[in-house]
């Protein structure tokens, strides 16, 4: 078994998928295939929606490797984005009535693996549900409407019956709290 | 704050997305604001995907790389190595693998009707070129028509007469008819004149008395054809030569040329 150490770095994963290594692009997958599915799974509700959109981010990354810029972000956050963003965009194409509560994708406990990566995983999950737990019920809701349903400031304040500036206020009061409250341990994440 | 969760409206994205391409604070604090959003990905419980997807997406690869290789000149047009990544809008409404290869189609689609303009432009200087050349010959075939009124409304009149000049050995495929009246207003008409040199023109002559009289000047086209209206003086009437040399372009006093052309005597 490789040692922690021993791994490749993300950024080292991208810049040789850049040069097309497809061994890296398969490390790159196993390390971050269960968040990214889980991603996928929580934003359409079902398992074969998210792995087609799975697959498909997988292949943009080969064909954008060489695009990614270390100095604006981390990989991670690299690749979060995408998925939500082709997540988001394969939920608006099939339309909230068409959303399908597969119960495969939320009971899927016995499929989460056991791996180291995840281990650590669980770890940044543990401090993200307590910094979501540290915001107000309204900023916390608003924060999580934009982020996994994809909607607007205005589709939120019609979807809450709220004021249009309100929901711009809980937004940024909720995103200013919610990194105050991940603070230091932001430079843990991958 | 709200971009990074894409909750802008769509003008506000979009007016966002070109303030911070010359504003590099803020596109410091929007990167700064993705980072922090990306987090609440870690919201979700994390699930295991079929195992047959990693083979799926390893296949993938080569259909991929192929349709890189096919598009890898279009790829050197892209802007700048960027993480910023095309975030969804409202608007957005398309199937996911069109995105995948809606690019691709869209930018052969681009270089297709590209090139369709390439080819259309070309056709349409061509055409314009026939035009113009069509447009040429019609007013050269109106003014050779009009000459020939000319010629004609002076034959006809009392007394007309006309003179046929034909080419020396310095122009032997010259040809001329001066076309006069008996009050010496006078057409010419010729064929076969080689190009005039730059600063040369073609002198008509009236050769009364053995003197030469000093003519128009008149150039010829490139046909070869060259007319001039002129008017014969009163001496040169009756019994005169007609002739016609290269000379300056401005005319001269004084014949210097070689006769090309001339009328029997």
């Amino acid at each position: 078994m490789q040692s922690e150490q021993a791994q490749p770095s993300d950024v080292q994963l991208l810049h040789a998928i850049a040069r097309r290594d497809e061994v890296a692009l398969g490390s790159l997958y196993d390390r971050y295939r269960l968040i990214l599915f889980g991603l996928l799974a929580r934003i359409l509700s079902n398992r074969e929606e998210a792995e087609d959109v799975l697959q498909e981010v997988f292949v943009q990354v080969w064909r954008r490797a060489a695009d990614f810029d270390e100095r604006r972000g981390r990989p991670f956050t690299w690749l979060i984005t995408l998925a939500r963003s082709r997540g988001i965009d394969r939920l608006r194409l099939l339309g909230a009535r068409q959303r399908l509560a597969v119960s495969a994708a939320q009971d899927a406990s016995e499929e989460i693996s056991d791996a180291v990566n995840d281990t650590f995983q669980s770890e940044q999950r543990e401090i993200v549900a307590r910094a979501l737990a540290g915001l107000p019920e309204e900023q916390r809701r608003t924060l999580l409407l934009a982020y996994f349903e994809g909607l607007t400031q205005s589709e939120i304040a019609k979807k809450l019956d709220t004021p249009l500036g309100t929901v711009k206020t809980r937004m940024r009061s909720g995103m200013i709290k919610l990194r105050e409250l991940l603070g230091e341990k932001m430079k843990s994440f991958r | 704050m709200a971009h990074a969760l894409t909750a802008l409206e769509e003008s506000e994205a979009r007016a966002l997305k070109v303030h911070i391409q010359t504003c590099a604070d803020c596109r410091l604090q929007m990167d700064h604001w993705r980072e922090s959003a990306a987090l609440l990905a870690f919201e979700t419980r994390p699930l295991e995907p079929s195992a047959q997807l990693r083979a799926r997406i390893l296949q993938d690869l080569e259909t991929a790389s192929n349709l890189e290789k096919k598009t890898e000149s279009l790829k050197a047009n892209r802007t700048a190595a960027s993480n910023v990544i095309e975030l969804p809008r409202v608007s957005r409404r398309s199937w996911t693998s069109l995105q995948t290869w809606g690019p691709i189609a869209a930018a052969l689609v681009f270089v297709a009707l590209i090139l369709s303009l390439a080819v259309l432009w070309k056709q349409n200087n061509t055409a314009k070129q026939e035009l113009g050349r069509l447009s040429n010959q019609i007013h050269e075939t109106e003014q050779q028509l009009a000459r020939e009124r000319e010629a004609i409304a002076i034959l006809t009149t009392p007394g007309a007469r006309m003179a046929e000049l034909s080419g020396t050995s310095s122009a032997p495929s010259a040809h001329a008819m001066l076309a006069y009246d008996k009050n010496g207003r006078a057409i010419l008409m010729a064929k076969g004149l080689p190009l005039a040199p730059a600063g040369k023109a073609y002198q008509l002559w009236f050769i009364a008395g053995g003197q030469p009289i000093p003519g128009k000047v008149f150039s010829a086209a490139a046909s070869g054809e060259g007319a001039l209206y002129d008017q014969i003086p009163s001496v040169a009437l009756n019994n005169a030569v007609f002739a016609i040399t290269l000379e300056p372009e401005s005319g001269v006093r004084a014949p210097t040329g070689a006769i090309l052309l001339r009328s029997g005597s």
